[in-house]
């Protein structure tokens, strides 16, 4: 059969075909099995599990009294499972349903569940649903397979709107973020972060670790079992230096002020903690947790986030008559007893120099003047102190520089973002600028108006340095961060950012000056029986409107260390006597009632 | 290729009747398709129901081998009009009065048992051919051959293609080849109509991935003709003109440069490309949205993950989490959630690179490697023609459904639903296909003329 033996070669051919093939396959199987083994395994695992997370409890913010400032509430949120539903019709009816109760609007939530299924991420719909809503969905919920309520912290500040300059608020990771943050995988797209203040600051003591709950579902979404809970590891607490009633009385009195805006700082002299910072107007930080409807995105919009504590820059007016002062006769430029006659006005050349009281003082010794705030005494102790002279003191008194940060630039880890430097004024700047000085600059620059800008923070920094007797502390506001398991992460110390060095007769005669002021001057308002209360008061000129009002005051125990430092700013207060003087009463009686009773 | 048993040359008292290594092969691969069935359908709620039909089909099986075994293989041969008579009667009759499961007509219903005549047909098909081609003898060679093969083959492809069922179709294609080739047939027919066949495949491949490169059409006038010729019109006739114009045109060059090539080889030629052509035509006129989104599927995977590439990817990701030893059987999420589609039936091997891992598909691969050398070591020791057809038909159909199913299990050919025979769940092509073995198994123990 010769046909046959043909047909045998075409058979082996065939065969030897097939055993090629099938070594191919062993190949592709390899490669799939063992060689991209991990890769699949990864697939597979996240194909079946899907993670409903819970957002951990944020650290817990106290004060020094130990008041709770931000702590933590169980939420519900309601999340969508995208599971492996591919029905867009679904989809759309879902968005639907759900829009009334979510108070969106349906576009948008479709656009969440397809991006949802993009990713196979669970996604939350909602958050912080109120409890009627709450019950209306868990009813839904069975109707809508891969939607689900999932309970977790959420942030809660029970005082509201207090100090929430200083404690910030928390919100969705914006995408520039997100950007930066995706690959460190502590977060998630929908995470909350500080945004503001302590909360970003401490972002990364205050942030738990988030647990979940780690589902198993089948190819249709459909819920197997719990694999696994995970705990969450709440974050570390943060203690401030801020001392609550203090605090509460600085934005109170603030509020009852009758512009309704400015700043208090008060600051311990001795070792510079920041017993208060209040700034008004202020927000609600709550405001960015609740449920986001119309009327609370108009809020948010015209939230005043502007801390002018720290950001705002004013004129210091009078109270930089302590800089001239201590120039002066630390120079010995000026002797204490020299007299000048006020007569509410000084000529200097084709110029009329005003002063505050337009009766005119009469006849002024240092004494007098300084606790009278005399305008033309000051003109004429600037001209024979020197502008240059004022100008060095300014700078040793640290203007122009950032208070709560050693760092140039603000990038310090303890330091509140955004503070402004102010501005310095005196005929070196002026030098610098490629402009000229004039004498009139130097009347100006003496009793604290013209170019100079200051910050509270700074004019506190200056109150307290002057009441220790030139110790430039940094003002700090977080004392101590322990995390859960009760270790101190860290404790504040007292940091020395520099020193002020005068002959002892000058701080002995500011001192005078500065109490005499409480006691028969501009700042009598303040004085109280059994306290030493050393003080300045100021007005701004404001050309845009009233002037603003100032007061810098310390008090302490007669023969003891002063323990308080305060600037008040109230904007747009007028003379500083009227607006600022009771708000810096107001506080030193708290701290010190309090004291006496304790 | 195992020596052949016959060619050791030891006496014959010694000689098995029965070949213990297809049978032990064919066991082996119906304990781990068992297996990979039992782990499949245990989520399903119906699952009792489904293995007392799976029990039931391996025992009707047992009983079509032995019968089949013990029934000589000639008899085929000689009843092969009633063979090939009853499976065009039964297509029709499905096509009347069978039962529609997922869109197609393919099954008739008696109580208990479904039964899909289809898996009967391509059985006669097979035994029809090797009877056909048999009896051509010397004339083997000639063009009759194939053109009588195609007369024989067509009716039933028709009717099992009105069903419709494009896989149970496309797949006797590789199947009638391998036989024509096995029989002897001229290359250069098969050459043609394979020809024609892929010209056909990969016309209609290209216009659907053109199809989904909309900015490649937009941009390439060529590409834009070429799109032009997926429908009957000016161009496609101007095309084929074109085609014929320039191989006559090649003949007349040819024939100056005094190269003898002879005339034929031109025409067969342009006739295959407009074959080809046409061919891709009407695949492209019949093919359906879900074909067309399994073939985009395949062509790129990653335009739709959930959607139509959905299932493929699947069961990589199953096959691959499998590892080298398995996540043991009943233990497989990619099966046991439901990730893995048609986990019972067209992807039970994916269940079972999953579960078994990458020794359980050696295993199986090996199962099924030794099946089909043992079958065309019969096709080898057949006493004569037909029963060496037969063996070759019969061996080079499981080839090709072995090779299409884990093909696609592995994503490297594009979705079709074609069974993994023996080990798949299904009651008809497991008491078929047990049945064909059992006339494997029937020239093999007739190897001996004087039996």
């Amino acid at each position: 059969m010769i046909r046959r033996e043909l047909s045998y070669t075409r058979l082996d051919g065939l065969t030897t075909s097939i055993y090629v093939m099938t070594g191919l396959l062993v190949l592709r199987f390899l490669d799939l099995q063992v060689i991209r083994h991990s890769h699949y395994a990864r697939a597979a695992e996240r194909n079946r599990t899907q993670t409903i997370v819970q957002t951990a409890p944020r650290g817990r913010v106290y004060d020094r009294t130990g008041d709770l400032l931000a702590t933590n509430q169980a939420a519900f949120s309601l999340v969508f499972l995208p599971g492996q539903i591919k029905d867009q019709d679904y989809l759309v009816q879902l968005s639907k349903d759900m829009a009334p109760y979510l108070k969106k609007n349906p576009g948008e939530l479709l656009e969440t569940f397809q991006e949802s299924f993009v990713t196979g991420f669970p996604t939350r719909l909602a958050e912080n649903l109120a409890p009627e809503v709450m019950f209306k969905l868990a009813e839904l919920r069975t109707l809508y397979p891969g939607v689900d309520l999932v309970v977790e912290a959420r942030r809660h500040y029970p005082h509201g709107n207090f100090a929430s300059h200083l404690i910030g608020y928390i919100g969705s990771i914006d995408s520039k973020t997100w950007g930066r943050l995706r690959h460190r995988g502590e977060y998630r797209r929908d995470s909350r972060i500080g945004k503001a203040g302590l909360e970003k600051l401490f972002e990364r003591e205050l942030r738990g670790k988030d647990g979940g709950i780690l589902l198993e579902v089948d190819a249709h979404g459909k819920l197997q079992g719990i694999l696994r809970r995970m705990e969450w590891k709440p974050g570390m607490d943060v203690s401030l230096t801020i001392d609550g009633n203090l605090q509460r009385v600085a934005e109170e009195s603030l509020r009852a002020s009758h512009s309704q805006t400015g700043a208090v700082v008060v600051l311990d002299p001795r070792d510079g903690s920041i017993l208060a910072m209040a700034s008004v107007p202020d927000f609600d930080p709550n405001l960015f947790i609740v449920p986001q409807d119309e009327e609370v995105s108009a809020r948010l919009r015209s939230l005043p986030e502007f801390n002018l504590a720290i950001q705002g820059t004013f004129s210091p007016g009078s109270t930089f008559k302590i800089v001239t002062a201590v120039a002066g006769l630390n120079e010995d430029r000026v002797s204490p007893g020299w007299k000048v006659r006020c007569p509410g006005y000084y000529q200097l050349g084709q110029r009329t120099f005003l002063c505050w009281e337009k009766k005119g003082h009469g006849e002024m010794n240092f004494l007098s003047g300084f606790s009278h705030s005399c305008d033309v005494y000051f003109y004429q102790f600037g001209l024979k102190t020197g502008a240059d002279l004022i100008e060095q003191y300014e700078r040793r008194f640290r203007f122009g520089m950032l208070t709560l940060s050693r760092d140039r630039q603000g990038f310090d880890r303890f330091s509140l973002p955004g503070e402004k430097k102010g501005l310095v004024f005196g005929p070196l700047e002026r030098n610098r600028r490629n402009a000229r000085w004039y004498d009139g600059d130097t009347l100006n620059l003496s009793i604290g108006q013209g170019e100079l800008l200051v910050t509270p923070i700074q004019m506190a920094n200056l109150i307290a340095v002057v009441s220790n007797g030139g110790s430039f502390w940094r003002p700090q506001f977080v004392e101590r961060v322990v995390s859960q398991d009760g270790t101190e992460i860290y404790k504040r110390k007292p940091d020395l950012m520099g020193t002020v060095e005068l002959r002892s007769e000058t701080w002995e005669l500011l001192h005078q000056a500065l109490i005499k002021v409480t006691q028969e001057g501009t700042g009598r308002g303040v004085a109280i029986p059994g306290l030493e209360i050393g003080g300045k008061t100021g007005t701004a000129q404001n050309p845009h409107g009233e002037d603003h009002a100032w007061f810098v005051a310390y008090a302490g125990i007669p023969g003891q260390l002063p323990e308080l430092a305060v600037a008040v700013l109230v904007e747009h207060g007028g003379h500083g006597a009227a607006a600022a003087v009771p708000v810096a009463r107001k506080i030193i009686e708290t701290a010190f009632k309090k004291k006496s009773h304790g | 290729m195992v020596e052949p048993i016959g060619s050791l040359g030891r006496g014959r008292s010694r000689r098995s009747r029965v070949d213990w290594l297809l049978v032990g092969a064919v066991t082996g691969l119906l304990i781990l398709g068992s297996l990979a069935i039992l782990s499949a359908i245990i989520p399903v709620p119906s699952h009792s129901h489904m293995i007392h039909k799976h029990l039931l089909a391996m025992v009707l099986g047992a009983v079509a081998f032995f019968f089949a075994t013990g029934l000589h293989y000639q008899i085929y041969q000689e009843q092969w009009k009633l063979t090939y008579g009853l499976s065009i009667i039964l297509l029709i009759a499905v096509l009347l009065f069978g039962e529609t499961l997922r869109g197609s007509k393919a099954w008739f219903k008696i109580g208990f048992i479904s039964f899909q005549p289809s898996e009967l047909a391509r059985i006669f098909l097979v035994v029809t051919l090797a009877s056909f081609l048999s009896r051509r003898g010397s004339k083997i060679k000639s063009l009759g051959t194939i053109l009588g093969v195609m007369g024989l083959s067509l009716p039933i492809l028709f009717l099992i293609i009105k069903e419709p069922d494009f896989s149970s179709t496309f797949i006797l294609f590789p199947v009638i080849l391998a036989i024509l080739f096995c029989a002897g047939a001229n290359l250069l027919h098969l050459g043609f109509f394979l020809g024609c066949g892929f010209l056909g495949a990969v016309f209609t491949v290209l216009w659907v991935f053109f199809s989904i490169r909309s900015e490649w059409i937009e941009s390439s006038s060529v590409v834009r003709y070429f799109m032009e010729l997926s429908h009957p019109n000016v161009a496609f006739i101007l095309t084929c003109l074109c085609i014929v114009g320039f191989s006559l045109l090649a003949w007349w060059f040819f024939v100056q440069l005094r190269i003898q090539i002879p005339w034929f080889y031109f025409v067969g030629m342009a006739t295959a490309v407009i074959v080809g052509l046409i061919l891709g035509n009407v695949m492209e006129s019949q093919m359906k949205q879900y074909q067309r989104d399994r073939f985009v599927a395949f062509l790129d995977p990653g335009v739709d993950p959930r959607g139509a590439g959905y299932n493929s990817l699947q069961a990589q990701i199953a096959i691959g989490s499998g590892g080298f030893l398995g996540k043991g059987i009943f233990s497989g999420t990619q099966s046991q959630l439901g990730f893995v589609p048609e986990r019972h039936t067209d992807f039970v091997l994916a269940v079972v690179g999953e579960e078994m891992g990458f020794l359980g598909n050696l295993l199986l691969l090996g199962l099924y490697l030794l099946l089909l050398g043992r079958i065309f070591q019969a096709a080898r020791v057949a006493p004569d023609s037909f029963g060496y057809l037969l063996a070759c038909g019969i061996g080079s159909m499981y080839a090709c459904y072995f090779f299409i199913n884990a093909g696609m299990s592995v994503g490297v050919v594009p979705v079709a639903g074609v069974p993994l025979p023996l080990v798949s769940y299904g009651g008809s092509n497991l008491v078929t296909t047990l049945w064909s073995l059992g006339i494997v198994e029937s020239i093999y123990s007739r190897r001996y003329t004087f039996a």
